[in-house]
């Protein structure tokens, strides 16, 4: 008890329960996951707010998004200027979002920021080819993958102007049945 | 004040609105929303305004978690929220701080308890664990098999609570009587490991069943009434697993928001929510991309053609054969468990001592038949040759048909052998022998005990009679009576051996432990040996034992779900009479939830089958509700149909066995409550509520369906609504587009090349989509207005039918790609092989184009010789019309704006980009050949390209044309990729060509490693900061930003060539052709040639 005092103030604490969907113990398992990526470089003590990033390279390699095909941008997603370098509040907001207690809503919202991989705010063709070619491994091909996209297109994109609003991309996701249950990561 | 007011309606307005409607305004205003926090700490003193400040505030900090904000922003916001409800809390009414105060405390006791309660939750990490090896699929299981634990968990404190615990402190102590007590015959023989075994001796004469339990009315001094209890809490025992089953059904599918089977998402789904992000496991992993491929090509094919049956006659002729198979199986299974029950029940009779396999043959046939059918049901569906999932379907069907059966077969072979006891009872009271023993035991009895019971007593013998008849009645096995009931009575001497109630709660509670056990040898054998068999011997054997026959052990998630609703199933049809069953069952799957997991993680390889998770949780959740149902309906029956047992059981000597509530609702009820209560159990009132009941369904059902009907029919009220808007914005933009090219469109010239550009931009989508998309976050109308504004040759006309939103690059782009897109525009980008042998006719029109302005060039090269630099020959930059460098404007300006930090996908166009230009750049030679006499000898070139050119005849004999028109093309393009690359145009080096080199060589070499490769995304940082000063250096005149954008791409390469340095030594064989063009670009600046050769040898 009294190790897990130091590391966060009281207040900090409650103010990440307000801001996650975690507990106490599963904040500070974060934090000691956090921390064990870059021993040397994440401080034990958060109470002042240090500034510290771990790389990309390091958050990547973690064992729940290693495999992941889209852990680069869940990465990108997630931190502050988009280079996948995250701070610990990035890395609780990552985890939070894939919670299994986040609203449909707020996953749908950060699954299409994922899904959006030039950042333009629709899902276009071209996403669609990244997030295939990124699913499959690259093992269809490319008519296939042309395929699959405009079929994507054809059945979400509910104003016809060849990409996937935010609101598309929702409307779809929400009927899905299995996206609460895939879409999460635990921890 | 009034922007205030205005936010406090906004904000009243929110906290009405639910939090979901909550979160989505806050996705739209998630910045207003801030700046109403900035405003609101300005004071007011309206007490209702603060009052309704703090409540918005306290929403905010109750919703916060769901806002899609970054954790700074949230904590911000949720600092201020808090620092504001403290400072104007204080003003309020005292009671409304009370109020806030309460909350307060109770919002933190709750989050105290939920801390406190998630300690208790079991398993969470080896779940935790499984679910990232093998995906939720599989993780599925196991939470379903911790709810199980769960509710068995309840079931256990309720039989615990009520029956066992106050039987053992108040009951009468074990051999205080005769139902108690071991009978002496088999005292001997009663530690025995097989009567043990057979959960005869002292496990029959205990808690465990039904038969031990006294049949005093009240016990102990407080007066317990044990049998009203037993009886109640076996009927809330069901009560309670239907509530939970359905309270959980009906989460669920709240929780999966009706999704009403719309199958038009198909390829969508497949796409977005195929992969599991639970998975943290390369095997894993690859099995999941694999069954994605699978799954993709699947919907692929199933698009394409609609199911061709081939062969339709032998598939038909194997489904009913595999029909029939399973048919005969099932019906084999069933006649199996039947007539091994029957079979015992002789031998029981016949023998005196049996065999340890006579005793248990019944469980293990059944357990057997349990596990090895679903087998051969998996290799019979293998026949019917369906698609996976319809297999999948089926093959559930049929075990859980299976199992019911077994079930059911081997519960009515009890109830049987039940019927035949009760005639056997009957018989042996004829043998009025065992008449003291209970004539004694009833003397024991306190005396106002015996008083109640004196009156029944005399009708013992008459309704014993009375029930002999009743089963020579109906019992089939009939004949048998007399002479059985003679053997019997020399094989089982006492009465309380007939107790059927304890038998049927020990086959139960049998057939539960030989379920486990077979369980385990099942893992054991077929998981772990085959695990180490498989991979130890699969280096000595013939062949690949990994990989073709034995393989490792799947985890059928299917099946193993169906495995615990059985054995649920099995729980919930003894506990009635078996009280510790529930509890016996906790122990197993406590047992099996860590043999399980261990196994999986040990010896399985993951389901290659994807098994839907969340839509498999209510289905089986439903399966567990059908079985619960069925198994409660024997129990039911046995309960109402027969007797219960004359000398054991706290229900003894009554009639039926819930005689016991109307029995207590007469003795210890005031008289008008047994009045109220025969009343309402009358007809007259019964049937008017059943028939209630069933209107009330049928209303409640037409309601559902109509919402519905008008939940179907707002849904695609919004859809209309949805697209027409955008319609509307569409041809708004569109037509002010319009408006704004008729005005400024000018040159035919221009428009014709436009319009022709547009088809060939048409004609490769692909290409298009990539351009379009490039930068597109910057606001499109905007971008639009300043293509049109600075350049007023625009050809903005050939556009506006094709897509408004298009931005300026791609407009600039399909200018330049006139020219490389002729021949290459039926083939998309990278396919350079292709694209080389393309027809020359439609080349020369293009160049005729092309050729046709070379007067411009002159002009402008003229007018700026100051601007050249040594090194980068302005000259071919300007080898194009005068408009392409407003364009390079605008492209400055496009990059600029797109300030997103994110590039990683502007990268990658921008290799494509070069890409085509490598690509077009031969073939455009090629095409100028027979022309290069005009413009080799005409005087626009300078005497430094001329010399070049001289120089480079000689060189090159092959390619003797003109140097102008060569370089036109990729400089252009260069051009344009550096400047949408934004760099610098401070350091103009000579690299220029080197730059350009590498990106081409790369790209030529190896297209698709390109492709795949432009995410190093660490090269971009030093781009933001140099793009201020771009921009403001193009703007002066046309002509200078033009060489100024020729000049930014020749070294802004700094930092983007290390990147195609990689390309490049990652891919050192470098094609004949690319070298003899490399030469050919060499040539663009004298002391570029040494200066080039060297940065390629250096690059390569």
């Amino acid at each position: 008890m009294g190790n897990k005092q130091t590391v966060f103030t009281r207040e900090q604490l409650e103010a990440y329960q307000d801001c996650t969907f975690f507990t106490r113990k599963e904040i500070m398992r974060l934090f000691y996951r956090y921390q064990d990526l870059a021993p040397q470089l994440v401080p034990l003590d958060y109470t002042s707010y240090p500034d510290v990033k771990v790389p990309y390279e390091l958050i990547g390699s973690m064992p729940e998004l290693k495999d992941n095909p889209f852990r680069q941008r869940i990465a990108q997603v997630f931190s502050e200027d988009g280079d996948g370098h995250m701070t610990l509040d990035n890395f609780l907001d990552m985890f939070s979002v894939m919670s299994e207690m986040a609203p449909r809503d707020l996953k749908a919202y950060y699954a299409f920021k994922i899904y959006d991989f030039n950042n333009d705010d629709s899902i276009c063709a071209w996403d669609l080819e990244q997030t295939v070619t990124r699913l499959t491994r690259g093992e269809l091909s490319a008519e296939e993958v042309s395929l699959v996209c405009e079929k994507v297109l054809d059945e979400a994109d509910g104003d016809h102007d060849g990409r996937l609003s935010l609101e598309d991309f929702q409307n779809m996701i929400l009927r899905a049945p299995d996206f609460l249950s895939t879409f999460h990561i635990r921890i | 004040m009034k922007p205030s007011k205005a936010s406090q309606r906004y904000r009243s307005i929110q906290r009405n609105a639910s939090q979901c409607y909550l979160y989505q305004e806050s996705l739209l205003f998630s910045n207003l929303d801030d700046s109403f926090n900035a405003d609101e700490t300005g004071d007011s003193n309206d007490p209702e305004q603060i009052f309704q400040n703090i409540q918005f505030q306290k929403d905010l900090m109750a919703n916060i978690r769901c806002r899609p904000w970054p954790m700074g922003q949230k904590l911000r916001a949720l600092r201020r929220a808090k620092e504001i409800v403290l400072k104007f809390e204080g003003r309020l009414t005292r009671t409304r701080g009370y109020q806030a105060a309460g909350a307060e405390l109770w919002r933190k006791f709750a989050r105290l308890a939920c801390n406190f309660m998630v300690i208790f939750i079991p398993w969470e990490m080896r779940i935790k664990k499984i679910e990232s090896h093998f995906g939720s699929g599989v993780a599925s299981y196991f939470i379903f098999l911790r709810w199980l634990f769960g509710i068995n968990i309840v079931l256990t404190i309720m039989m615990g609570a009520f029956i066992v615990i106050p039987e053992l402190i108040a009951g009468q102590p074990f051999g205080s009587t005769a139902s108690k007590t071991i009978p002496k015959e088999h005292v001997a023989s009663a530690q025995d490991l097989d009567t043990v075994w057979s959960l005869g001796g002292y496990l029959q004469y205990s808690v465990l069943f039904y038969g031990y339990y006294g049949r005093e009315r009240r016990i102990g001094r407080a007066g317990y009434r044990l049998p009203l209890a037993y009886f109640l809490a076996g009927m809330a025992v069901f009560a309670y697993s239907f509530i939970i089953l359905l309270k959980k059904m009906a989460k669920n599918s709240r929780l999966s928001l009706a999704s009403a089977s719309n199958e038009n998402y198909t390829f969508c789904w497949r796409v977005f929510c195929a992969w599991d992000y639970l998975i943290g496991n390369p095997e894993a992993a690859e099995s999941k991309t694999a069954a994605i491929v699978n799954s993709i090509r699947e919907a692929i094919l199933e698009e394409q053609e609609k199911k061709k049956s081939k062969n339709l006659v032998v598939t038909i002729c194997l489904r009913i054969i595999a029909n029939i198979l399973v048919l005969l199986s099932l019906a084999g299974s069933i006649y199996l468990i039947y007539f091994v029950v029957d079979r015992s029940q002789k031998l029981e009779q016949s023998k005196k001592e049996l065999t340890l396999w006579e005793k248990n043959e019944v469980s293990v046939v059944v357990s057997l038949v349990t596990m090895l059918a679903p087998s051969a049901f998996d290799l019979i569906a293998s026949l019917e040759m369906y698609h996976p999932r319809t297999t999948l379907r089926f093959q559930l069907a049929r075990v859980l048909v299976l199992y019911l059966g077994n079930l059911y077969s081997l519960i009515i072979a009890l109830l049987d052998k039940v019927n035949s006891m009760s005639i056997v009872e009957a018989a042996t009271k004829n043998n009025t022998n065992h008449w003291i023993d209970s004539t004694t035991f009833f003397a024991t009895r306190p005396a106002p005990e015996e008083q109640k019971w004196s009156t029944p007593r005399p009708g013992i013998g008459l309704r014993k009679n009375s029930t002999w008849a009743l089963e020579e009645a109906g019992a089939p096995t009939f004949i048998m009576p007399p002479t059985e009931a003679n053997r019997t009575t020399l094989h089982t001497p006492s009465p309380q051996d007939q107790c059927w109630e304890t038998y049927v709660g020990q086959e139960m509670l049998k057939l539960s432990i030989i379920d486990m056990l077979f369980t385990v040898a099942s893992i054991l054998l077929i998981d772990f040996f085959r695990g180490l068999f498989v991979r130890y011997l699969s280096d000595y054997w013939c062949w690949d034992l990994e990989t073709t026959f034995p393989e490792y052990g799947e985890f059928k998630i299917a099946e193993n779900v169906l495995h615990l609703v059985y054995n649920q199933g099995m729980i919930w049809m003894g506990a009635f009479f078996s009280p510790c069953l529930p509890a016996f069952n906790v122990l197993k799957l406590i047992g099996l939830m860590y043999l399980r997991s261990w196994a999986v993680l040990t010896c399985n390889v993951p389901h290659q089958q994807v098994f839907r998770a969340s839509r498999s949780n209510n289905f089986y959740l439903s399966m567990l509700l059908f079985m619960l149902f069925l198994c409660m309906l024997p129990t039911i029956f046995a309960i109402v149909r027969y007797k219960p047992s004359l000398n054991c059981g706290p229900f003894s000597g009554q009639e039926k066995i819930y005689d016991i509530v109307s029995e207590t609702i007469e003795d210890d009820f005031p008289a008008w409550f047994g009045t109220a209560v025969g009343y309402i159990s009358s007809p007259v009132v019964i049937l008017p509520a059943v028939l209630l009941l069933f209107m009330l369904i049928y209303y409640l059902q037409s309601i559902a369906r109509s919402l519905k009907l008008s939940n179907h029919q707002l849904k695609m009220q919004i859809q209309n609504a949805r697209s027409e808007d955008k319609k509307k914005v569409a041809q708004m933009v569109e037509a002010r587009i319009q408006t704004q090219d008729e005005s400024i469109k000018r040159l035919p010239k221009d428009s014709d090349i436009v319009s022709h550009l547009s088809s060939a931009h048409s004609a490769t989508p692909q290409n298009n989509g990539n351009v379009v998309n490039f930068d597109s976050p910057s606001s499109k109308s905007g971008r639009i207005e300043t293509v049109t504004q600075s350049v007023p040759q625009s050809p903005r006309a050939g556009h506006g039918s094709l897509s408004p939103p298009l931005p300026g690059i791609s407009k600039s782009r399909q200018e330049h790609e006139t020219h490389r897109y002729p021949c290459g525009s039926s083939a998309s980008t990278g396919d350079i092989h292709s694209n080389r042998p393309c027809t020359p006719v439609m080349l020369q029109k293009h160049m005729e184009d092309i050729h046709s302005e070379p007067l411009f060039r002159k002009v402008f090269q003229r007018s700026n010789p100051p601007l050249h630099r040594p090194g980068t020959s302005a000259l071919e930059a300007y080898g194009h019309r005068p408009r392409t460098p407003k364009y390079y404007v605008i492209n400055e300006r496009d990059s600029h704006k797109k300030s997103h930090p994110a590039f990683w996908p502007e990268r990658h166009f921008k290799v494509d980009v070069s890409g085509d230009i490598v690509e077009m750049y031969p073939r455009n030679v090629r095409q100028y050949v027979p022309r290069a006499p005009h413009q080799a000898r005409s005087p626009q070139l300078s005497e430094e390209e001329e010399e070049m050119l001289r120089r480079d005849l000689i060189k090159q004999s092959l390619h003797p044309h003109s140097l102008t028109d060569l370089h036109w093309a990729p400089y252009f393009y260069i051009g344009e990729r550096s400047e949408s690359q934004s760099l610098a145009p401070e350091d103009q080096g000579r690299r220029y060509c080197k730059s350009w080199n590498d990106g081409f060589e790369g790209q030529l070499d190896r297209p698709v490693y390109l492709h795949k490769k432009p995410r190093s995304w660490h090269v971009q940082y030093p781009q933001h900061p140099l793009k201020p000063r771009v921009k403001p250096k193009f703007r002066p005149s046309l002509t200078e930003s033009d060489s100024m954008s020729a000049a930014s791409s020749s070294d802004q390469q700094n930092s983007s060539t290390d990147q195609y340095l990689q390309v490049i030594h990652s891919q050192p064989k470098v094609p004949r052709s690319v070298g003899q063009r490399g030469r050919r670009k060499a040539k663009s600046g004298q002391e570029l040639t040494t200066d080039l050769n060297n940065l390629i040898c250096s690059n390569v």
